[in-house]
């Protein structure tokens, strides 16, 4: 016998009844032993039992029973009688196996983190319809003319020097590969260089201004490079998936619409990225019969202008990481020590 | 186990009548900072002495909250998991066990409330709500007339999408056997809402189009309390319970009186972290502090700061507005009133923040059920007659079967 409330579910009254559990019934009746509801126990939907709530049981007919069950003897009862929890309520009981569940989750959102990720966003970044990325790509440079960028000074002998050799280059490393180079200053006089999405090269004059005609063309294979591999495509998708899966396990919905255009924000090339691009402008190069030294030069020009700029104006989309350092040591090992 | 069931009943005489004599303003202050869990305890003897002298005098209910963070903490954990290893799928699903135990946890007058959100409906409005947001996210970066299109969509299609959230809300809450709802129709919806939505989106439009993004982020500013007022009023005077309606006195005064105070206390806050900032440079030895930081730096400062107006500003919102919320929403002649103040809700909020920094997160479900905790406890229901007696009077809504039908189609959160 199980004291409760009844309630009809037309009327907010509560009735004092009484619950009993018999085979495979539950018998509701008032105190006096009027019998008020009799239905089989797989008919009726029993609340997950919590610690210190009644438990609820909707009848089919609208009925609502509310039994306060502290001893945990309705429970007992409607367990016996066959009626199994679910698996989620079943693996939240134990302190062990909530401990077991969550260093399973911290594992798995480590593994998707590293690996599920990247390969998903590779996925469906060469998925994407060129036609669509390269309005991306258009986009964005709007953005950035709006936002950031000015016209270039440069004399258009110079542009059209840079522009006509790299185009040799690209051609002989990465034939059939569309790209389209942009010229164009910022800031005070940054120095940097990026590849958009759907093949556009942005150069700016910062960056031409220090460097020599060779280190130009090491860095646009290395921003190649990026292109060819769908890098800064890849890095968006991979941002918004992040942005995705947190606002799914920790907001409740509205959180995606907050943390996507966040996540767009932050175009940053991973470590792997960045040492591809390196490869490739390397290769590019050897196309040119040039060593890896224009490549080596520029990090190295980076790093001086790094220490002198009291790190201000670091371009951030060629030296943010790896460390420069990192790169000028792998590049030196190509050059000097070649037998590895 | 744990601490006993309290008894739901908390008809608090004596409490009742020092706000008859204006005493209420003074017993508040003197109390510490839980002062709503406190409430609960009185002693049984005195509450029937007095009972019998004060039967014209109102009776005032709060609500309890039973729930605890070391059984939440369990919950969320599977929830968590599940939701990771089905790729989202069980979010709705997660969605559902959580509302629940929210609802079941929180206790008026000795009965709990209920949560009936068929996850299926809510995974349906998932993806809807999920493919709306990718349209609104993604199309401005492929072209400006592809986003205007979609901006148009979202406006189109928002004043429905919010009535049926609304509906699916309120309709899959129960207490006592009956459903709460929503009984707004479609042209109000529309006539309420498209104003909100077309403000809402401004700056993003306005950003994408035009070289004037400040001026559209300043009139959204300036309409913000504005529309804030708009929407509560619309929720609050649509609700129903049973068959008996919600109302709201509208307080857009109020409303501007409140987001400039606030306004307020960001501006004290951001000029401290100025100068903090400043003085943090100054020993560095640079000579212009902001010029000479990195992005990281800035990035670092940046959220900070977000970090500590949220903190800050957060819970003096929240507890004004709920105050007048509150004070301002009827049903029949049941009348509520939170005791939600500012200063306990920001030490709160202060705790949870540090707390969940300091374990990584994992103190995330223990915050969220002392936040619930003190938000339900600070809830007091009055009304002249005890509310079983009120109870008696309240019917199922005869336009349950078409509600029922709403509750079903979507479940959506915007969490206004």
């Amino acid at each position: 016998m199980f004291p409760a409330s009844r309630f009809d579910g037309r009327h907010a009254d509560a009735v004092p009844v009484r619950l009993r559990v018999e085979h495979h019934d539950l018998i509701v009746e008032t105190a006096d032993g009027v019998v008020l509801d009799y239905e089989q126990l797989g008919h009726v939907v029993v609340s997950e039992p919590f610690d210190h709530t009644p438990r609820l049981i909707g009848l089919p007919n609208g009925i609502t029973l509310e039994v306060y069950d502290g001893d945990g003897g309705l429970t007992g009862a409607l367990q016996q009688a066959g009626v199994r929890l679910p698996l989620a309520v079943r693996l939240q009981r134990h302190w062990l196996g909530v401990v077991a569940i969550l260093a399973a989750f911290v594992g798995l959102l480590a593994v998707g983190y590293v690996r599920g990720l990247p390969a998903a966003a590779r996925w469906a970044a060469f998925l994407l319809p060129p036609r669509l990325e390269h309005r991306m790509g258009e986009q964005f440079l709007v953005v950035l003319d709006k936002h950031h960028f000015r016209g270039t000074r440069l004399e258009p002998q110079r542009r059209a020097q840079i522009t006509e050799r790299f185009a040799r280059a690209a051609a002989a490393a990465a034939p059939g590969v569309t790209y389209r180079l942009e010229f164009r200053a910022a800031g005070k006089n940054e120095i940097n260089a990026m590849a958009l999405p759907g093949g556009i090269i942005v150069m700016l004059d910062g960056l031409l201004n220090v460097v020599e005609d060779d280190e130009a063309l090491a860095v646009l294979g290395h921003e190649l490079g990026h292109v060819i591999a769908k890098h800064s495509t890849r890095q968006i998708f991979q941002s918004v998936g992040v942005g995705t899966l947190a606002g799914l396990l920790w907001g409740d919905f509205s959180g995606v619409a907050a943390s996507v255009p966040v996540a767009l924000g932050v175009l940053r090339y991973s470590r792997e990225f960045e040492l591809e691009a390196d490869d490739f402008a390397v290769m590019l190069l050897k196309t040119q019969d040039l060593s890896a030294e224009p490549l080596y030069d520029f990090f190295l020009r980076m790093l001086e202008e790094e220490h002198e700029r009291h790190r201000a104006d670091i371009p951030i989309f060629l030296s943010s990481h790896p460390s420069t350092k990192e790169r000028l040591e792998r590049l030196h090992q190509r050059l000097y020590e070649p037998s590895r | 186990m744990g601490r006993p069931p309290r008894s739901g009943l908390r008809i608090l005489p004596h409490r009742a009548r020092s706000i008859r004599r204006g005493a209420f303003k003074l017993d508040r202050a003197s109390r510490g900072a839980l002062v709503c869990d406190e409430m609960g305890e009185t002693d049984s003897g005195l509450r029937a002495e007095h009972r019998k002298a004060l039967d014209d005098e109102p009776h005032v209910v709060g609500l309890t909250f039973s729930g605890r963070g070391s059984e939440y903490f369990r919950i969320w954990v599977v929830n968590l998991a599940l939701t990771l290893v089905t790729l989202g799928v069980y979010s709705a699903w997660a969605k559902v066990r959580k509302a629940r135990y929210f609802r079941q946890n929180t206790r008026l007058d000795g009965h709990v409330f209920d949560y009936h959100g068929r996850p299926v409906a809510i995974l349906r409005g998932r993806v809807v709500a999920f493919v709306l947001l990718t349209a609104y996210t993604w199309t401005f970066q492929f072209s400006n007339a592809a986003g205007v299109a979609t901006v148009a969509m979202v406006c189109a299609l928002g004043p429905w999408l919010l009535m049926r959230a609304q509906q699916f809300s309120l309709a899959n809450t129960s207490y006592r056997g009956l459903r709460f709802g929503f009984r707004a129709r479609t042209g109000e919806a529309y006539r309420t809402l498209s104003p909100v939505i077309a403000l809402w989106l401004a700056p993003a439009v306005g950003a994408a189009l035009t070289r004037y993004d400040l001026w559209f982020v300043g009139a959204f500013t300036l309409a913000l309390p504005w529309m804030h007022h708009r929407i509560k009023r619309y929720q609050r005077a649509n609700a129903s319970y049973g068959d008996s309606r919600f109302s709201f006195t509208p307080a857009l005064g109020r409303f501007y009186w409140i987001y400039a105070r606030g306004v307020g206390f960001v501006l004290l806050g951001s000029v401290l972290i100025v100068a903090i900032v400043v003085a943090m440079s100054m020993r560095r030895g640079h000579a212009e502090p902001f010029a000479a930081s990195s992005h990281l730096e800035t990035w670092l400062y940046g959220s900070l700061m977000g970090l500590v107006v949220y903190v800050a500003a957060g819970p003096y919102y929240a507890a004004r507005l709920q105050q007048l919320v509150w004070s301002r929403t009827r049903l029949g002649a049941i009348r509520f009133r939170t005791e939600i103040r500012a200063k306990p809700l920001f030490l709160l909020v202060v705790k949870n923040v540090a707390l969940t920094l300091v374990t990584v997160g994992l103190y995330w479900p223990f915050a969220t059920i002392a936040l619930a905790r003190y938000r339900i406890e600070c809830m007091r229901v009055e009304s002249e007659m005890p509310l079983s007696a009120l109870a008696g009077g309240v019917q199922a809504s005869v336009v349950s079967a078409t509600g029922e039908g709403a509750a079903d189609a979507f479940g959506f959160d915007f969490g206004l």
